[in-house]
């Protein structure tokens, strides 16, 4: 999982949106989103260590 | 009355754009503190904590759509998934943390967890949509062509790059080109 792909790609969604290119800037904000649910999978589903 | 119609939508349209970009300036300050407490108290970034700055990013980003393009339902749709998932990672660590005895990850501000104010904000966002798309119902633009953005815009979205771009190189710096450390003690690139 390299942390640093979903910055880059946002990164570049910013670049994209600043030059006035709103489609280019969605769709690579609709791949960070993608990384970022992918990352989620990775990070976010282990057991919590919670006893009731 | 038609005056009067387009009159009221001329300032409904500029009260929009001043929120727009009020909320980014609010998620550049997000972002601003968070880098605070990485450099002044060496408190470095968790994986969790990395993704909450990516969904904060997500959100700035769409807000900055928003005072680029004009108010956009695509931009609000935008703002809300990047908070749900945002949130839903804020709430992930507070479970982490919510074991009585648990001194929880980093420093408390204001006596609450940064992942705590993470939820806040995210759902204060979500909050944030509902209001906006009311003020916004009869301003929406799905084009892409650019609106007038003033100085005090163009300075926000300026900082709000230079914060994206920030944040990637403290990506590289804390867990290089791969998955970060759970506990991360020190930087895995020093300069």
């Amino acid at each position: 999982m390299i942390m640093m792909l979903p910055f880059l790609t946002a990164l570049i969604a910013t670049w994209f949106a600043m030059r006035g290119q709103r489609t280019s800037s969605i769709g690579l904000w609709m791949v960070t989103l993608l990384i970022y649910v992918a990352w989620m999978k990775y990070h976010m589903t282990d057991s919590l260590n919670i006893s009731l | 009355m038609t005056t009067q119609s387009q009159q009221s939508e001329s300032s409904l349209k500029s009260i929009s754009a001043f929120f727009n970009q009020l909320a980014l300036l609010a998620v550049c300050g997000t972002l601003i503190e968070a880098f605070f407490y990485q450099f002044a108290f060496n408190e470095l970034p968790c994986p969790l904590c990395q993704l909450q700055r990516v969904a904060l990013i997500l959100v700035g980003l769409a807000l900055l759509l928003n005072v680029k393009f004009g108010a956009s339902t695509t931009h609000y749709a935008m703002i809300l998934v990047a908070s749900l998932v945002g949130a839903a990672t804020s709430l992930r660590q507070v479970l982490l943390h919510i074991a009585p005895n648990d001194a929880g990850y980093g420093s408390p501000f204001l006596g609450i967890h940064f992942y705590t104010w993470g939820f806040i904000f995210f759902v204060g966002m979500i909050a944030y949509c509902a209001v906006m798309l009311i003020i916004d119902r009869n301003n929406m633009s799905n084009s892409a062509r650019k609106v007038a953005v003033g100085a005090i815009g163009t300075f926000i979205i300026g900082l709000f790059f230079v914060l994206a771009a920030a944040n990637t190189v403290s990506s590289v710096m804390v867990c290089k080109f791969g998955p970060c450390p759970d506990n991360p003690t020190e930087y895995a690139i020093k300069f």
